[in-house]
């Protein structure tokens, strides 16, 4: 785990946070949350309940109108520096992949961050960081597509190929975003799984959102409920009760 | 439904109105021109072959010549284009390259070619200058276009990682957009090849130059082979163009 994240008890820490796209239409209404350090952390509800919203205020991609957040010790509030930036792993809703670029060349845009010399840019990246990208390939079961391109891999590839990029990244915070919404069960739970033990293994914090109630009981540390911008429940996976998930879907 | 009837009844009155204004309706003068085609066309056939050897000659330069002013066009549009683009550099940023790019492509090459001439004097350095300047705002606005279209998503994907401008042009927007840059770089070519061989005009060198010479000495035979030599020039440019799109574009 880098200094950051090693100096604060919080990975992410939000205190009353608002935020609307519009005036006072607001998508969060006084959100407050902490991430401990390593924890897989899960924020359920329905679609549109402002998921999305959630995990890019939280990693600093949005910056909210009332409240605060620190994230790896830093407040969002005035755009959070280069340096931190790099330390946050963001796994967008679509994957955020180069098509037309092989699985292995995803992987190394991981590493861009401090690999900024002028060699990156004729394609070529030092030894060790080609040998770390095959190791998250291989960690994630398809060492075998990495000279494939993107867009001859299947959805559950494309998805581990995401996810490889941002291990290269190694930041100690991870956020994905409904990122297996497109697999099926059991897919989705064997993505999960691998995850879940790479962030233990790495002491890793995983932030995402999700609606398979399945999936979230069986993987979520901790888990967040959440509908039209407030929070029902916040707890472990134990302490979510039926009443409770079917007033948040109600 | 409604609406689109409105628009196409509108494009239709617009049609006619500017028609009748140019004299589209003026029978006599239409009639008259007409004869007057037959006696151009009688003129202009057969095709005097004699002038093949230095017709060819002149075609080669035509071909240089758009061919290195595409190519020298082509390497400045794509940095240009990227400092263009509203999705990766400031609104303020954007405006002056986007200035350069709109007023190159407002004077046509031809313009470009006399400006050239008038610098560098007759010949075909001139319009190779002038064909790479339109070319780069042609190019460079195409290309600023293509950028935007770049999926947001994979931009931030790359730039939350902490790459730089640079790298973000290697790794994502050049993969993302390649197919589309070459084939607008194809077409660029074809239409410079069509557009040099009237850049003689304006004494800048090529095919045009000669056309130039026929017209105003009422040799219309050679200036049939001149025509002749261009169209197949053209049916060249077309074949190739889409042999190089088949072969060397990704197909996804």
């Amino acid at each position: 785990m880098t200094k950051a994240a090693g100096a604060h008890p919080w990975v992410v820490q939000a205190e009353g946070v608002w935020f609307a796209y519009r005036e006072e239409n607001w998508v969060l209404r006084g959100i407050s949350l902490e991430v401990p350090p390593g924890a897989f952390f899960t924020v359920m509800g329905p679609s549109g309940a402002g998921k999305t919203t959630l995990l890019k205020v939280l990693a600093g991609l949005l910056r909210p109108q009332r409240g605060r957040v620190e994230l790896l010790g830093f407040p969002t509030d005035k755009g959070i520096p280069a340096e931190v930036r790099r330390q946050v792993g963001y796994i967008p809703q679509q994957l955020g992949l180069v098509r037309s670029l092989t699985a292995l060349e995803n992987v190394l845009m991981g590493c861009l961050g401090r690999q900024r010399g002028p060699g990156t840019l004729m394609g070529l990246f030092p030894k060790e960081e080609v040998e770390r990208a095959q190791e998250c390939l291989s960690l994630l079961g398809i060492a075998h597509k990495a000279g494939e391109r993107v867009y001859r891999l299947s959805g559950g590839e494309r998805q581990r190929v995401a996810i490889a990029r941002t291990l290269l990244q190694n930041p100690p915070i991870i956020f994905a975003d409904e990122f297996v919404s497109d697999l099926d069960f059991l897919r989705a739970a064997e993505i999960i799984t691998a995850m879940r033990d790479i962030a233990h293994q790495k002491g890793i914090s995983f932030v995402f959102n999700m609606h398979e109630l399945p999936l979230v009981q069986e993987f979520g540390d901790y888990i967040l409920l959440f509908k039209d911008g407030n929070i029902l429940h916040q707890g472990t996976a134990k302490e979510l009760t039926w009443p409770l998930v079917q007033e948040a879907l109600r | 439904m409604r609406r689109d009837l409105f628009v196409v009844s509108l494009l239709v009155l617009f049609l006619v109105l500017s028609l009748g204004q140019l004299g589209f309706f003026d029978l006599a003068r239409l009639s008259r021109g007409a004869s007057n085609l037959v006696l151009f066309s009688r003129e202009t056939v057969p095709p005097d072959l004699g002038i093949l050897p230095m017709a060819g000659q002149a075609l080669v330069e035509t071909v240089e010549m758009a061919m290195a002013g595409t190519i020298l066009g082509f390497f400045f549009s794509l940095p240009l284009g990227f400092l263009g683009t509203r999705s990766f550099f400031p609104a303020t940023f954007v405006v002056l390259p986007r200035l350069i790019i709109a007023a190159t492509r407002t004077i046509p090459s031809l313009l470009w070619a006399i400006l050239f001439v008038i610098i560098v004097g007759l010949g075909p350095l001139a319009g190779t200058l002038g064909l790479a300047v339109y070319t780069v705002g042609y190019l460079a606005k195409l290309y600023y276009e293509f950028f935007e279209g770049v999926d947001p998503e994979v931009v931030e994907a790359v730039m939350g990682v902490g790459a730089s401008k640079l790298q973000l042009a290697r790794f994502v927007v050049w993969p993302e957009t390649a197919n589309s840059i070459l084939s607008q770089l194809m077409f660029m070519l074809e239409y410079n090849i069509r557009a040099s061989s009237i850049l003689g005009l304006v004494g800048a060198g090529g095919i045009g130059f000669y056309m130039q010479v026929y017209i105003q000495t009422l040799e219309y035979q050679r200036l049939t082979t001149l025509l002749l030599l261009i169209l197949v020039l053209v049916i060249f440019m077309d074949y190739f163009s889409a042999w190089v799109r088949n072969h060397y574009l990704l197909v996804r």
